[in-house]
């Protein structure tokens, strides 16, 4: 699968340094991440991508012990910095958690919710389309068309994620940070899932966070590999799969560990 | 299988018969007592739901009535004496009695009879000059009668009612005109000193605008700590303090806040006396942290991942709470706060002490108007020495008990219709 990128660094972070508490999750990390890319992160449990994957969009901050150190650029902007206004950043960066967490209101409302907060429709029919064109780009505009005042939460669990991926596209973000984006769905509706991210990236840059290397390998062109909160190798997904650097990269990949 | 392991293994299943036994017997136990109880209450009280009537005639007889005009106005009416033909009207179911023994008869209705009397005729003044009919409310002593509750067979001297009214009473109740009917004027009629005109009319007012005051009180206040605990306040020593001392506020005895409302409600800001207002401010001081308990683990048990979610959306903080984890809360917040006002509905130490114990005839129209409650009427009729007043108190608990069913009911719905299933 060839990257359509545009060659241009998105994300840029420098000896990223998190604890939590007294506990350090991740030592050291720098990589860069490509415009219009899909970037996977792969690693056993707690190897702390998952963790990396929060501070692109600051969603540590929820936790009171957790402390960010290093650099993260996005652009030209400081993520890291307590200057940085986090609405603002989250609205530029979206996020699909691992399991689907719709919102327990109509499907409507779950993907108009970003784009009324954020002021983004003058008018109920621009609002509309907004809905409309989110749930196409997820392809789920079909399956509830005639049902948009439905809970989401009574959608099927591939229909959730779609639905929450159609929210965090809703306000057209330049990132969107997936979190084991499949790892509650059944393979066809992964698949399904896995097809969206292909059509994404045309437009949105994707971080991925995935357990299933097959999945790593089939979606992303940018692969980097976490061991104990070290980012052990990164590069092309193909040369990471096909022919690792890394002694333990390698042994994962095979799966003699993990 | 061996011997030692079947042993073990009868040994394991009857622990468990035993175990379900007596776990039937405690239950069974429990609802024994609620029988009893509940038995013990509505057999007593069930008759002061009907009320006693003796039917005579009254002859509304202008003369007697020193109405001098020929077309008397309303007014006339109601300037009119009553006193004679009401007397007349009592004295004329046994007209061999000589005069001055009249009070023996009179003494069979209620001290208002007069004023029944007149209430008659203002109704329909077409009867003046007429000999109707008439029905006036039997005095508690014969009520008692009449229902069975008052023994005939102890010594004269030692009964409120005598042979001669006794005798009456039965002539009267063969002609069928002694009336059994429903008791309306318990629902409608304030406290009184007799018992046969007593009602819950003002104590039940007065618990209404007690937990209306109560609720308004206590219902912003502890949601909003609720939120600004659970949400914003940040997680260190000084809100651990206060959550220890929220609930400490919550085992404090009731009585305590009853002081507290006499000494700074009534003492410092000088509120009125007696009023469902410091009533229901006093009740709210033990409602808040009920309600704050409640509403904060209703917070608490919306998922995390809905607070994600909207974060997520670059929502902030406010938007998430006000958005999302508040409306997901509010079932178990208002299941928590009926439950709270249903526990200040049946309080009555702190009321005790703040005065609504005062001995009310009006019914409140407003909270700042003096008022019982209706669990400080169950203690103020308690007290009373004449047997009318029984039916009265186990009547008024069960008006009490059925506020409170109807409040619990209302809770488990709340909780059941918009409880929600996380997946």
């Amino acid at each position: 699968m060839r990257g359509n990128g545009t060659n241009m660094t998105k994300i840029s972070a420098k000896n990223v340094n998190v604890f939590y508490g007294s506990k350090q999750a991740l030592f050291d990390v720098s990589l860069d991440i490509m415009d219009k890319e899909v970037t996977a992160l792969i690693g056993p449990s707690g190897c702390g991508k998952s963790t990396f994957l929060r501070c692109l969009n600051r969603m540590n901050d929820v936790i009171d012990i957790c402390k960010v150190e290093g650099s993260i650029k996005m652009d030209e902007l400081e993520l890291n910095s307590r200057k940085l206004d986090v609405v603002r950043l989250r609205e530029n960066v979206g996020m699909v958690f691992q399991k689907p967490n719709p919102f327990p209101k109509t499907i409507y409302e779950n993907v108009s919710y970003g784009p009324t907060i954020h002021g983004m429709a003058q008018s109920k029919s621009e609002l509309d389309q907004i809905v409309e064109m989110s749930l196409k780009k997820a392809a789920l505009w079909e399956e509830v068309k005639d049902r948009l005042d439905e809970i989401g939460t009574g959608l099927s669990g591939g229909q959730q994620q779609r639905l929450c991926i159609a929210r965090a596209i809703s306000v057209s973000p330049e990132v969107i940070l997936m979190d084991e984006p499949c790892s509650a769905l059944d393979p066809i509706a992964t698949a399904q899932i896995e097809e969206l991210i292909d059509d994404l990236k045309k437009e949105h840059t994707i971080v991925i966070v995935t357990h299933s290397m097959s999945q790593a390998a089939r979606v992303s062109q940018k692969t980097g590999f976490f061991h104990l909160g070290k980012l052990i190798e990164f590069g092309d997904t193909e040369k990471i799969f096909k022919n690792p650097d890394n002694q333990q990269t390698q042994d994962y990949i095979t799966g003699r560990f993990g | 299988m061996n011997e030692a392991k079947r042993k073990l293994l009868n040994k394991r299943y009857r622990a468990e018969a035993n175990f379900k036994l007596f776990g039937q017997i405690a239950i069974g136990l429990a609802l024994l007592f609620l029988a009893v109880f509940m038995y013990k209450i509505f057999s007593k009280g069930y008759t002061a739901f009907q009320k006693t009537w003796i039917v005579t005639e009254v002859h509304y007889d202008k003369e007697l009535m020193l109405i001098e005009t020929d077309n008397p106005s309303l007014e006339d009416l109601e300037n009119a004496d009553y006193y004679d033909i009401a007397n007349k009207a009592m004295t004329r179911l046994d007209p061999s009695l000589p005069e001055e023994d009249d009070r023996q008869l009179i003494q069979m209705v209620a001290f208002t009879y007069e004023q029944e009397v007149k209430n008659h005729l203002l109704k329909n003044p077409s009867l003046l000059g007429k000999i109707v009919p008439i029905r006036l409310t039997a005095s508690d002593d014969l009520d008692q009668v009449h229902k069975g509750n008052y023994p005939r067979d102890i010594p004269e001297e030692d009964r409120r009612v005598n042979d001669y009214q006794l005798k009456i009473y039965d002539m009267l109740n063969e002609r069928g005109d002694i009336l059994s009917k429903f008791n309306l004027s318990f629902f409608t009629n304030p406290d009184s000193r007799e018992a046969e005109l007593a009602g819950i009319a003002s104590s039940f007012m007065g618990t209404v605008f007690s937990i209306l005051v109560c609720l308004a009180f206590s219902f912003p206040i502890a949601v909003l700590a609720a939120i600004y605990l659970e949400e914003f306040a940040p997680k260190n020593k000084f809100t651990d303090f206060i959550e220890v001392n929220i609930n400490n506020l919550a085992a404090v005895p009731s009585i305590v806040f009853g002081l507290l409302g006499l000494g700074v409600l009534l003492a410092v800001f000088n509120l009125p006396r007696s009023t469902p207002l410091v009533g229901g401010i006093t009740l709210s001081l033990m409602t808040l942290p009920t309600i704050i308990i409640a509403a904060r683990a209703s917070l608490k048990a919306v998922p995390p991942s809905i607070r994600e979610a909207a974060l997520a959306m670059g929502a902030s903080n406010m938007q998430t709470t006000m958005h999302h984890t508040v409306p997901l809360s509010m079932p178990g917040t208002l299941s928590g706060t009926i439950i709270g006002l249903a526990q200040a509905l049946g309080e009555t130490a702190p009321l005790i002490l703040i005065g609504m114990v005062a001995f009310v005839n009006t019914i409140p129209g407003t909270p700042v108007d003096p008022a019982a409650s209706l669990p400080v009427q169950i203690y103020i009729w308690s007290e009373s020495a004449e047997r009318g007043f029984v039916e009265k108190v186990s009547a008024c608990i069960m008006v009490l008990l059925g506020f409170l069913i109807l409040m619990n009911l209302a809770a488990q719905i709340i909780r059941h219709k918009f409880e929600r299933k996380w997946n």
